[in-house]
């Protein structure tokens, strides 16, 4: 369904994507990555709405760049910012899309979307009485509306409360089962382990992981070890450890066998003079890989605000 | 043909947008009615014994020119809220969207006029046959469409609210009293006379007040004016689609 190869984007001397390639079947498929990796640009380009420095895309066969009207009447693209006339009913919004892309019969085309997220009943109030949630179902009910075979996502579940947003994926999981492919981005890393069938991981413009979910974990091959303590650590010479990171007084390291090096990393750390108030062993999650693969850290980089105006401007 | 149809229906969105808004409507009609009143029966004047007569055309295309640039604003709006981004992954032609605002923006200007003329009739002044109004219209309009696409490409450009009012008031408030708008060519100081001759705001009131006092169609305004506004949606458009590749 979506072809990418070799894709690169510069932003003056920023580059944000760094020769991406990725192959998406027809399957909910997740980019996931820290902040100003590169994944909205991704979804922007491959939305034809920025154009790449080099490389290619193709969506069901159609060159975003070529034939970026032929790329347009098979995707529909959600952003984050939930852009929605609030002085319009929930019905108006959909209809104004449905007018755009040309619907025949569309006043039964828009109930029937409005009925598949469920905002029948609320489709003729103004949309500024409209939770968070439910402005997000009608964004969803006009992507919908010329029911294309690509829906794009941008942070679909950013800023809604759990309730909302396991609604949200129900939805994406029926879409999926009526065989539209979603290309979505996401920080929640738990949703994109219960519902991506594939996650490529992003980070500085390049993909740093892509598989399915569970062999991702896997190929971690590894208990998660997590200590919280206090002090100053050195580093650890223990064969079958390795130290994967820390913050806040939180120490993480991975074994093969977590429980049985548990007594040893624990000597060794008060042997430095540290203090332990914790210590746990757990299987791996979705979050580990991503701390594993990405090497953005946070704390590392300092906030460029020359380079993230940059990006903000090119939006 | 397609884009005909989709500019209408972007013309429709802000056309419903902007009814819903009873307060902002009220506001935007009340406002060149208040100017009318205010000016044209307070002001000692003594060029004219109707002074209201000759401050109607001025103020019709006054509201015209300030309800134009002042709407560049909701093409920030869309820019900034994401409305574009959705818009323009879609297959309808972009130049509609552009196209549609630039309509809805003049049409509600010629509105205001609408209010304004209207509320000149109550107050007396003479109407001079279908004709004339028609013909006014047509002026309002083309005059229209060209400080909606002035003020859309500075919308374009500046990007960011603040900016563009700074610019508009920069822009509006010069261009409306160095006009014919308060006082004819003959009592204007000869530097504001020459700014005032080629003040395109001039050409349109000039325009309007001959069409309006029952004189005859200035033909070759009306062109000049024509041409100005299709220049300036011609640059308008290239700076769009600039902007939105």
């Amino acid at each position: 369904m979506i072809e990418v190869n070799n894709l690169t984007k510069y932003f003056g001397d920023l580059c944000a994507v760094n020769d991406v390639d990725l192959h998406v079947e027809n399957e909910v498929f997740g980019l996931l990555g820290p902040n100003g990796a590169g994944k909205s640009t991704i979804v922007r380009i491959l939305a034809t709405l920025q154009r790449p420095t080099s490389g290619t895309a193709r969506i069901c066969g159609y060159d975003v760049v070529r034939e970026p009207k032929k790329a347009r009447s098979v995707i529909s693209y959600v952003p984050q910012e939930m852009a929605l006339d609030i002085k319009l009913t929930g019905r108006e919004n959909v209809l104004l899309y449905a007018k755009l892309y040309g619907i025949p019969d569309r006043a039964r085309k828009v109930d029937e979307v409005l009925e598949l997220m469920e905002l029948s009943e609320r489709s003729g109030d103004l949309v500024r009485t409209y939770s968070g949630g439910m402005r997000r179902r009608l964004e969803l009910a006009q992507a919908l509306v010329h029911e294309p075979e690509v829906l794009f996502l941008d942070e679909p579940t950013l800023g809604l409360d759990v309730a909302a947003r396991k609604k949200i994926w129900r939805h994406v999981s029926s879409l999926r089962e009526h065989g539209i492919t979603i290309f979505m981005t996401t920080h929640y890393m738990e949703e994109a382990d219960e519902y991506c069938d594939t996650v490529a991981i992003i980070d500085h413009g390049k993909i740093v992981a892509l598989d399915t979910p569970d062999r991702l974990k896997s190929s971690l091959q590894k208990d998660v070890i997590t200590i919280n303590a206090t002090g100053t650590f050195t580093g650890l010479d223990l064969d079958c450890v390795t130290f994967s990171g820390g913050d806040n007084g939180e120490l993480r390291f991975l074994a093969d066998h977590g429980e049985s090096v548990l007594p040893e990393i624990s000597q060794a750390l008060l042997q430095q003079g540290m203090a332990i108030q914790s210590m746990m062993v757990r299987k791996p999650t979705l979050d580990d890989v991503f701390m594993d693969r990405v090497t953005t850290n946070e704390e590392d980089s300092a906030f460029d605000s020359y380079k993230f105006r940059t990006m903000l401007r090119r939006r | 043909m397609n884009s005909m149809i989709s500019m209408w229906y972007y013309f429709e969105r802000d056309l419903i947008k902007w009814t819903r808004g009873k307060l902002t409507v009220f506001a935007h009609l009340v406002t060149p009615a208040a100017w009318l009143i205010f000016v044209g029966l307070t002001l000692p004047v003594t060029f004219t014994d109707n002074y209201l007569e000759y401050l109607t055309p001025g103020i019709m295309v006054m509201s015209v020119l300030f309800a134009s640039m002042q709407s560049g604003s909701l093409v920030i709006f869309d820019k900034v809220l994401g409305f574009l981004n959705k818009f323009f992954a879609m297959p309808a032609p972009r130049e509609s969207y552009l196209f549609g605002k630039i309509l809805f923006i003049t049409f509600r200007g010629m509105v205001q006029a609408t209010v304004i003329f209207s509320v000149a009739v109550l107050f007396g002044i003479t109407v001079y046959g279908v004709t004339s109004i028609l013909l006014t219209y047509l002026v309002l309009f083309l005059f229209g469409t060209l400080f909606a696409s002035i003020a859309t490409t500075i919308a374009l450009t500046v990007d960011d609210h603040d900016g563009y009012a700074a610019i508009n008031a920069m822009v509006s408030m010069p261009l409306f009293f160095t006009s014919t708008a308060l006082m004819p060519y003959d009592k204007m100081p000869d530097w504001l006379r020459m700014i005032a001759s080629v003040n395109p705001v001039s050409h349109a009131i000039d325009s309007a007040r001959v069409l309006l006092s029952g004189g005859d169609i200035a033909v070759s305004e009306i062109l000049l004016l024509g041409a100005g506004a299709a220049i300036v949606l011609a640059i308008c458009t290239y700076a769009f689609r600039r902007a939105t590749l």
